[in-house]
């Protein structure tokens, strides 16, 4: 059983523009899923139909097993979550926004300085929201979310308008709540370098499409045998042959010989054989494609 | 039922110190502010209002004139449009409807907390007639001091009354409130209708437009205008219509922030 799971989810909000298309989302129980795509690509009409935000036209969600449309209160309860930019009251406190919440959830009253301090903004007293600035304001939407204490959190770019140790702040702060608490959390970014660090899962999405949903290793060996080893010489047609000998496929594309990535002790035999039979090696190298071109090329082909 | 109080105490959170809360305050104390400075300085107006066989029916009535002509329409169609701009300036919405409460709790909880800052407001407006009285008596010893006998039931009868003609505008304007993030929309329409409906005061079918209620009612218990059709009754009617109408339209709203 998923923590979240979509069974052909489908949204348009006009005839003729289909913004998800048969969306499959499937993030385990305890996961840190990052949930990835361009701008535009339907990660937050996604998240909105997961919290009810959008009334479902087509396909079903289920949160913690439960059918969302049927049990929505319920699901609420164990969900903590940041649609786009921070939802809060700018003429109240940060003290305040949380209580009026705490009011609903019945949580305890001491339960709002708890997530104040995890978010380390503690100590604004009697300063209006309006005079925050937007980190601050990102990490009172992020203590909004943790207040019901919630197994699920559903965070779209959670670290906008984050300084870089800001950023490193919340990303630890996941990271714990996630292995220490067993939080389960969606975290939706534009930018895979920026969550490569923090997630378990990963979901790629583009034009409304899910591209790839799998563990961020297997995201990582896809990385591995993308990659090439590049060999230029003086007689590419003579060094194919003596590359066959050695059962590597292998291209040329502009005088330029491409392999699969070869091991170092594959480079040096291979480099040897070709010098012994009078070939020139101007050059071999290893290109290795970092995951944020896996996820350029999986947008591109889409 | 608790989780519709802990709603009900959000929401009051939530209005405070906000502009609309401010307003209810200003919009209380205004005319018994004006009232006492024209005391103050023309003593002979309060003077004949002492002279009058009911002192504290002429005074009622003098400030309620301004009150339910002009002010309370205005007032409400601002105060009820900022409460609904609370959500939508804040870009709330989306936080409110992913909390574990119904969507029916969020809609009467908001609908009960402006029912009782129109409460608010006329019981502070009645506490600024009493002292729109006494402050002129303190500073000038030829105006007496008004009766301390206050005709309690009467008062609450004839407050209960305005509250009643009021709330048919109140429950529109929410209606049209929560369906547009335009603040200008809702205030515009709003201010056209109660301005609509004093230009058709002396119109045969006025009693249909409930915008226009707080005055025809004003004029009907002054005598100015026949008493013909029961506007308390059209205006609970025109309540329950518009909260009705107000509510599904707003459970059914596609995008929920």
């Amino acid at each position: 059983m998923y923590c979240i799971e979509t069974k052909n989810l489908s949204h348009s909000f006009s005839p003729n523009a289909t913004v998800l298309n048969n969306i499959n989302l499937k993030v385990p129980h305890g996961s840190l899923y990052g949930f990835l795509g361009p701008n535009g690509a339907g990660k937050t009409t996604t998240l909105r139909l997961l919290l009810g935000l959008l009334k479902k036209q087509q396909g079903e969600i289920f949160i913690t097993g439960k059918n969302l449309q049927q049990n929505r209160i319920k699901i609420l309860k164990e969900v903590g979550s940041m649609i786009e930019s921070p939802s809060l009251y700018g003429h109240l406190t940060a003290n305040e926004n949380l209580r009026l919440l705490q009011k609903i959830y019945g949580c305890p009253q001491s339960r709002i300085n708890e997530v104040l301090t995890i978010t380390g903004i503690l100590n604004t007293g009697q300063k209006k929201v309006n005079q925050f600035s937007l980190g601050m304001k990102q990490r009172l939407a992020i203590a909004v979310a943790l207040l019901n204490n919630p197994s699920l959190l559903i965070l779209d770019e959670p670290t906008n308008g984050l300084d870089p140790y800001g950023i490193l702040e919340i990303r630890a702060l996941l990271k714990k709540l996630n292995e220490e608490h067993a939080v389960t959390i969606v975290v939706s970014s534009h930018l895979l370098t920026e969550i490569e660090k923090l997630v378990t899962h990963v979901g790629i999405i583009n034009k409304g499409a899910m591209l790839f949903q799998d563990t961020l290793k297997a995201l990582t060996e896809m990385q591995l045998t993308s990659a090439k080893t590049n060999l230029k010489c003086n007689a590419p047609e003579k060094a194919l042959e003596i590359i066959q000998l050695f059962n590597h496929s292998s291209t040329v594309l502009n005088d330029r010989i491409i392999l699969p990535a070869l091991s170092p002790l594959s480079i040096a035999q291979l480099n040897k054989h070709l010098v012994q039979q009078n070939i020139e090696v101007y050059e071999i190298s290893t290109l290795e494609n970092d995951l944020e071109t896996i996820f350029m090329e999986l947008i591109n082909k889409n | 039922m608790t989780v519709f109080l802990n709603s009900l105490v959000s929401e009051w959170i939530k209005k405070s110190r906000s502009f609309a809360d401010w307003l209810v305050w200003l919009g209380a104390f205004f005319v018994p502010i004006v009232n006492t400075i024209i005391f103050l300085v023309y003593p002979n107006q309060i003077l004949k209002l002492h002279q009058e066989s009911d002192f504290w029916n002429a005074i009622f009535y003098r400030s309620w004139e301004t009150m339910s002509i002009m002010l309370l329409p205005m007032g409400i169609v601002l105060a009820v449009s900022l409460i609904t701009q609370i959500e939508f300036k804040n870009n709330c919405w989306k936080q409110l409807h992913t909390l574990p409460i119904s969507f029916s709790s969020i809609y009467f909880s908001k609908f009960i907390v402006l029912l009782v800052m129109l409460v608010q407001l006329i019981v502070l407006f009645n506490i600024g007639i009493i002292f729109s009285c006494i402050i002129p008596a303190v500073f000038n010893s030829n105006i007496p001091f008004p009766s301390l006998k206050l005709p309690w039931q009467w008062l609450l009868l004839e407050n209960g009354k305005f509250f009643i003609v009021s709330i048919p505008l109140l429950s529109l304007q929410y209606l049209h409130s929560l369906q547009f993030k335009n603040f200008l929309i809702p205030i515009g329409a709003g201010l056209a209708l109660v301005i609509g409906g004093l230009i058709a005061l002396s119109w045969k079918y006025v009693f249909l437009l409930p915008f226009s209620y707080n005055s025809l009612f004003f004029f009907q218990t002054l005598g100015k205008r026949s008493p013909e059709h029961n506007i308390l009754l059209w205006s609970l009617a025109y309540f329950v219509l518009f909260t009705l109408v107000g509510y599904i339209l707003y459970l059914f709203k596609k995008e929920k922030g």
